[in-house]
């Protein structure tokens, strides 16, 4: 029953055998939104430091300046994602959902290892062709921890960790400074410079620095944390005057007000129906 | 002609009754009674919870539930039936909320509770539910609180002010006479447990009662003491 | 080539002070032979809701039916008119739900909240990543040079009237420099009280 189609659950294949067929006669499909990125996080003596930057790509146009890439998963944890944007979003997106169920069924705060595991599970029967890569940080009852998933659905677990086009600027800093027991500002520090490497050597990453701390009893979302970027200030008026664009015709449509409510006033008793 | 048919649960009853469903409202009629006080600035939801016997540890089991940050439950009749919805209507709550980013509105999660109960009034192999719930909410776009009853049926109501269970017709009339427009919550917290002790029989305690507000902030469960709190203001 | 140029389009949207606006050119083609040059991109979705779609010219019209039948559905369910980031949700849902198979269509969104009338735009690309800006949005076959003109001359906080000068201006001449859209535009204002459209003229080659 086609007219009665409600959002149905799991993905549709309806148009891969046309999607296939114009491939085939040399239509290319367009290219997703990326996350080039350089993401990256590290256990520092209360908890774990996220970092990510903020630039999202089309091929090789900045498709947004300032995006988010740290995102929600529960009130204390958190995930950076990579890859393809639409990807990370919407798997963090279902996970999230996923433990907050957990958590109401069960009245526990979820773990990161459950994170983790539903995580890896749901990119493991994907087989990789959710192209997320992720980098999974919290603190539970056992501690901070630290994770970083790969899109076939692979894990580490590990003090310091760096995912996304930038990964290797960003790791090259932590093998140089990272040491364990840090204390938190000299940690956000490391994090802050390990992302500007990939803003500034790695072309698939760029403008600010987002940061994220999470402790055992508080999160610290920074967004900006860090401008590394910084627009100059525009010096002329580029507009253009009123009247300047040659208009064909013109439509006005009025918005009438919207009902807020209706009250009927009658003087009879109303009619008794049920 | 007797009126004795084998057919299935829900298939009608020559008088054109179903009587499964009457008989879903007669064990809610039976069970403990739950309260629900719609008041300007939030809800109150509450309810016995008598243990048959001093051994039960009640501390880990709760009447009622938080369903999403904004909307909470509590229900009279088989806890067991309860559970089966809660867990549905947490699932309902997590889906619409991933489908719009946004926290489902009291009435939503309501009409799909209910389409969940109607339908165990005409599937076959199956039983209607033997609960009548309470579900209090606030609605973040309306900046007010619901409060709304759902039936066996899947026939659900917006109320004022209610009362469920056992002798829930003296608690209406309790009701009826207590309620007033500009309720605030604080008062309506304290209506509610007068109401529950209209019928209470022997001594009202934080562990045989269970307390749920639901505000601006979202819905929470009282804690022992907060419920203790409010007991020594009411006496 | 990539299927995106197949029919052309170009359409991009703009916050101003308590308004937006959304604009797109006309031109429907079959690669480069032009058709039809008052093909409608822009689909009104509520009173002060639309939503722009370029890309394969099927899709387009598919995704609006679905996106509208959805509304629709979602209008008469909730008996409230929807806010545009709730529309948001809905068309990265569409989108992501045939996340193997896609739509080839890069929506825009721009709308006022129907409560608030707070000012929104946003995109997708073609697997439903949303993504919000607080300035501009571009999509279509010559998204780079819209980019080029919207970076130039966008201000922030501009009455409807510069606005509208603004985003025609950064239309027009972005697809003066594209062969597979343009053959004049179109320009849809959005305000508290009024959406005005305009039909601009414009090179028809």
């Amino acid at each position: 029953m086609a007219a009665v189609e409600g959002p149905m659950p799991g993905f549709s294949f309806e148009n891969c055998i046309r999607n296939r067929h114009l491939e085939k006669i040399g239509h290319k499909a367009p290219t997703a939104y990326k996350t080039g990125t350089t993401i990256a996080g590290i256990i520092y003596k209360d908890g774990v430091v996220l970092g990510a930057d903020t630039r999202a790509t089309e091929d090789t146009v900045v498709a947004d300046k300032n995006c988010s890439k740290i995102h929600y998963l529960a009130d204390n944890m958190y995930c950076c994602g990579a890859g393809t944007a639409a990807d990370t979003e919407m798997t963090t997106q279902m996970i999230s959902s996923q433990l907050e169920l957990h958590k109401l069924n069960t009245g526990r705060k979820p773990r990161v290892a459950t994170a983790n595991r539903l995580l890896k599970q749901m990119l493991f029967r994907y087989q990789g062709h959710i192209s997320a890569a992720l980098v999974l940080g919290g603190v539970d009852v056992t501690g901070p921890h630290l994770y970083s998933i790969h899109p076939h659905g692979s894990t580490d677990k590990l003090p310091y960790v760096t995912m996304g086009s930038g990964s290797l600027a960003a790791m090259a800093t932590f093998e140089d400074r990272f040491k364990p027991n840090m204390e938190k500002d000299e940690a956000m520090k490391l994090v802050r410079d390990a992302i500007a490497a990939g803003i500034f050597n790695d072309l698939g990453s760029g403008s600010n620095v987002d940061i994220c701390v999470i402790t055992k009893d508080k999160v610290e979302y920074l967004r900006p944390f860090d401008e590394a970027n910084i627009k100059g200030k525009r010096e002329g008026n580029y507009g253009y005057k009123r009247g300047s664009t040659a208009v064909v015709s013109t439509e006005v449509k009025k918005i009438p007000f919207e009902v807020v409510a209706t009250q009927v006033v009658s003087g009879t008793e109303a009619m008794d129906t049920a | 002609m007797s009126e004795r048919y084998s057919f299935s649960l829900t298939t009608f009853s020559p008088s054109g009754k179903l009587v499964q469903i009457e008989y879903a409202l007669a064990a809610v009629a039976a069970g403990a009674p739950s309260v629900g006080i719609k008041a300007t600035n939030g809800v109150v939801l509450a309810t016995e919870k008598k243990q048959k016997s001093v051994l039960y540890d009640d501390s880990s089991i709760h009447k009622i539930e938080l369903i999403t940050k904004n909307i909470g439950m509590v229900y009279s009749g088989m806890g067991p039936d309860y559970r089966v919805l809660v867990k549905n209507a947490r699932k309902l709550a997590q889906q619409y909320f991933l489908q719009y980013q946004e926290q489902i509105p009291t009435s939503q999660l309501v009409q799909r509770v209910a389409n969940v109960m109607q339908e165990f009034t005409q599937s076959g192999g199956v039983r209607p539910f033997g609960v009548s719930l309470l579900m209090a909410g606030w609605d973040e776009d309306e900046e007010r609180p619901y409060l709304y009853q759902c039936d066996p049926s899947g026939a659900y109501f917006a109320w004022k002010a209610t009362a469920m269970g056992k002798n829930f017709v003296n608690g209406k009339t309790f009701l009826e006479k207590r309620y007033s427009d500009n309720l605030e919550l604080e008062d309506a917290v304290h209506t509610a447990i007068l109401t529950l002790k209209e019928s209470f029989e022997g001594q009202m305690t934080e562990d045989n009662i269970e307390i749920g507000i639901c505000n601006q902030d979202g819905f929470k469960r009282l804690s022992t003491a907060e419920v203790k709190d409010y007991l020594a203001s009411v006496q | 080539m990539s299927i995106m140029s197949y029919n052309g389009a170009a359409i991009m949207a703009m916050k101003g002070k308590e308004c937006v606006a959304i604009a797109a050119d006309r031109r429907f083609g079959i690669q480069a032979q032009t058709i039809n040059t008052q093909f409608d991109k822009i689909f009104e979705m509520g009173p002060k809701l639309y939503v722009g779609l370029p890309g394969l010219a099927t899709d387009v019209q598919t995704v609006a039916q679905r996106l509208k039948f959805r509304l629709n559905l979602y209008e008469l369910k909730e008996n409230r008119n929807i806010k545009p980031k709730t529309f948001l949700s809905m068309v990265s849902n569409l989108l992501y739900s045939r996340r193997f198979g896609p739509y080839f269509v890069e929506p825009v969104i721009a709308g006022l909240d129907p409560k608030t009338s707070e000012p929104f735009i946003a995109s997708l690309d073609l697997i439903g990543c949303p993504m919000i800006t607080e300035d501009f949005v571009v999509s279509g076959t010559c998204s780079e040079q819209m980019y080029g003109m919207c970076e130039t001359l966008y201000k922030p906080d501009q009455e409807p009237d510069d606005l509208f000068e603004t985003i025609s201006q950064c239309l027009l001449n972005a697809v003066d420099r594209d062969a597979v859209s343009g053959w004049g535009g179109v320009v849809y204002i959005i305000e508290k009280d009024k959406v005005t459209k305009r039909i601009l003229k414009g090179r028809m080659d």
